[in-house]
């Protein structure tokens, strides 16, 4: 008897629909940053509301990554829907703080994945994951020092303005 | 296509038989064949699925509990081309046996693994 289902396809079912929740959760996360970069550009943080527009290119990247990948091993990648997108934020470090913590929540969710994979031992899915391991480094990284600017420059007088202009500057340069 | 003419089919290989039904697989078609609630139907790789995920998502204890709900279900899978109208003891029935298939599918893939595509 053929192995049909391995003819058909790389991923077990219980990867494919990993995957497909994280895309679910990449689309979820782009969503949520074209939400900041809206509010931060209603409140005048021109430089934030930019960094926010490329966060939220970046996490769409991500999820068709996800998605051709799901593809091209032979599984059904499902367009997500996104619901419940915050629009309103009471302050413009809780933006920050909402947006290293959504970074957290990948990361953790793309190791979990992972986990799953060794238990399957799909090592053809982790070594595609390990992208991700590296861009996850980077956007925690960029996440934890926006929100760093608070306690260093402090958010009195024009300490605001003063975050905002020094937005654009986060850069990783580690190539380890 | 009857089942008869199915079953007696060399090229068709059981798969997974319960007393309710059984599902057969045609290497040369590359598909599944279910003889289930009177009917046989041809399934292929992503109708299998789907099949499976729509019988595992119905929560048969809440059906059970629940007064109002009827002891029917449809199923219905988007681009197959057999629907199923089962009752609840039938659902019971076809889940053990899609259980029981996708278990032998999955020790006919690690024997295959082994016999086949292992270099040691």
């Amino acid at each position: 008897m053929k192995d049909i289902i391995r003819i058909k396809s790389l991923l077990s079912t219980e990867i494919e629909e990993v995957l497909n929740q994280q895309i679910k959760k990449e689309a979820q996360s782009a969503s949520v940053y074209l939400a900041m970069a809206s509010w931060c550009d209603r409140n005048g943080f021109d430089n934030s509301a930019d960094y926010f527009f490329k966060q939220s290119e970046e996490e769409r990247t991500h999820q068709l990554k996800f998605f051709k990948y799901v593809l091209d091993m032979g599984g059904t990648a499902i367009s997500p829907e996104v619901t419940n997108v915050k629009i309103e934020y009471n302050s413009f470090r809780e933006i920050f703080e909402d947006a290293l913590d959504q970074e957290i929540s990948v990361t953790e969710s793309i190791k979990a994945i992972a986990t799953r994979c060794y238990k399957e031992q799909d090592y053809v899915t982790l070594e595609f994951l390990n992208w991700f391991f590296k861009e996850q480094r980077e956007e925690e990284y960029k996440a934890r020092r926006a929100l760093e600017l608070f306690e260093t420059i402090g958010e009195e007088g024009t300490g605001r303005w003063e975050i905002d202009r020094h937005i654009p500057k986060i850069h990783y340069g580690s190539e380890a | 296509m009857q089942v008869k003419e199915v079953i007696d089919n060399p090229i068709f290989t059981e798969v997974f038989t319960t007393q309710h039904g059984a599902i057969y697989q045609s290497d040369s078609e590359g598909c599944w064949y279910i003889d289930f609630a009177g009917k046989l139907a041809r399934f292929d790789y992503r109708c299998l699925l789907k099949l499976k995920k729509a019988i595992n998502n119905i929560d048969i204890e809440q059906k059970l509990m629940d007064a109002q709900s009827p002891d029917m279900e449809i199923i219905f899978i988007c681009a197959c081309d057999d629907t199923y109208v089962l009752t609840l003891t039938q659902i019971i029935h076809f889940k053990e046996l899609l259980q029981g298939t996708f278990v032998m599918l999955e020790l006919n893939h690690i024997i295959y693994n082994r016999l086949y595509r292992m270099a040691c």
